[in-house]
């Protein structure tokens, strides 16, 4: 496959994007943000292109030898295709290499950064404007993620911590 | 004469679907680019007219110095547990229910419209694909709204607007539905709140927009629930520009159930006891 100066451009948006908090539209459940795990060999079972996030559900073998179902969410549809990622560029039956965030508790659910297919083509999990966190020590704060905790009472969703 | 306004009406909102895809089409960087401090003015603002699609900010600037509460509002706050995406919220916009006024201004703002009729301006909202009248020929508002003898409260309330100078519309909104939340945020607002957007065109590329609440029955004085810049998106009068996409970035009912039965809920699940966690204090 050869690759485009758009895909190249999306790419490097993509990138780029992933030095940005992700998902701060809304938010996240709890990952593992310091550690990224890679799964390689990983077969789709079913992609989920929409809103809020696109998933991408997939097989690996454990250790064991064990096939895990695993689920990874990467941005809405119109985030992620920013990176070049289309409704039909990641189908069942494609063996691709995972890149992501797991669930705390240790689900196997994880928050990708990226995904590879076989061919070297890579997609990131995608950025909109106005996904950052929010500023509770202003008069005014954009009002993403964490927004949740700029109230009188100082409510905070436990998912966040 | 009902017809004839009835087509006005769909011929305007086909117009309006139609440019915002060309918008789309035409600048979709826009979207992932901070705005430039130079960015042309596009010449002085027409008067009286916002007409057109604009660019939103995604998430506006919001206050985090909301007044004093009543008694009455601290009650209701304390049961709005905000962020759709957790195992224990009850924010109405996990089940993708209608955002409503005052939140509908002030949350996923990413694109804007407005379309001038003869008696009225018809506000596109884009995220929610909703759109809201406002009514612009002198009639008044609805008054003892959701009280005995009063008519009933709607999700996006009753709205009437006029002008301020040449460049500044008014929407003064009375009549909403309690059920709805002011913002993301969680804070409530009673069925006798009112609230009044300013959007004022700068020059032709640039809108400032700000929204306020009066609602003594839950907050001790009136305050700015939020504020946002908006940006005229090039090329959207300009017929010669194709369509190839348009973004679809909405709240999707079932969408919303799938994310939550597969990512949401055991991502968020207590790994000890299988349950949700609990919202802390």
């Amino acid at each position: 496959m050869k690759t485009k100066p758009v895909t190249l451009l999306a790419l490097a948006i993509g990138l780029l994007a992933l030095g940005a908090p992700l998902f701060a539209h809304h938010g996240s459940a709890a990952y593992e943000n310091a550690k990224e795990v890679v799964l390689k060999n990983a077969t789709v079972t079913k992609v989920n292109w929409g809103n809020p996030h696109t998933l991408v559900l997939f097989d690996v073998k454990d250790d064991k030898g064990n096939v895990v179902h695993w689920v990874a969410e990467a941005g809405a549809a119109s985030a992620v295709s920013t990176t070049g990622w289309t409704k039909s560029a990641v189908q069942p039956g494609d063996v691709i290499t995972v890149y992501l965030y797991q669930a705390k508790n240790g689900q196997p659910i994880g928050r990708a950064s990226k995904v590879v297919l076989a061919d070297g083509t890579t997609f990131g999990a995608g950025y909109l404007e106005g996904d950052r966190p929010s500023q509770c020590d202003k008069d005014f704060g954009p009002g993403g993620d964490e927004a949740t905790a700029c109230r009188p009472d100082g409510r905070k969703t436990t998912n966040k911590e | 004469m009902r017809h004839p306004l009835k087509y006005a009406v769909l011929g305007l909102l086909s117009a309006l679907a139609v440019s915002s895809v060309i918008a789309a089409a035409q600048e979709p960087q826009n979207q992932n680019q901070p705005r430039k401090a130079d960015e042309e003015t596009g010449g002085p603002a027409p008067v009286h007219d916002l007409n057109g699609t604009w660019l939103g900010p995604g998430e506006p600037s919001l206050n985090n110095r909301v007044p004093a509460m009543t008694a009455e509002g601290q009650a209701k706050l304390k049961l709005n547990i905000p962020d759709p995406f957790s195992a224990t919220s009850n924010d109405p916009w996990k089940t993708c229910d209608p955002f409503g006024m005052p939140r509908i201004v002030n949350n996923e703002i990413r694109e804007i419209g407005f379309a001038t009729m003869p008696d009225r301006i018809i506000i596109l909202e884009n995220y929610a694909k909703v759109w809201r009248e406002v009514w612009t020929d002198g009639r008044p508002l609805p008054k003892n709204v959701g009280h005995k003898g009063g008519p009933s409260t709607m999700y996006f309330g009753y709205s009437v607007g006029h002008w301020e100078g040449d460049n500044t519309l008014v929407v003064d909104t009375v009549g909403m539905d309690d059920k709805t939340w002011v913002d993301r945020r969680g804070y409530p607002h009673s069925i006798d709140a009112h609230v009044i957007e300013r959007y004022t065109r700068v020059d032709h590329n640039h809108m400032s927009m700000t929204e306020t609440i009066d609602d003594p029955a839950y907050y001790t004085a009136p305050f700015v629930i939020a504020k946002a810049d908006y940006r005229w998106i090039k090329g959207q009068d300009d017929p010669k520009v194709a369509v190839p996409f348009s973004n679809e970035y909405m709240c999707i009912p079932s969408e919303a159930i799938e994310y939550m039965k597969l990512v949401g809920t055991p991502a968020d699940e207590d790994s000890a006891t299988g349950e949700g966690s609990k919202v802390k204090k």
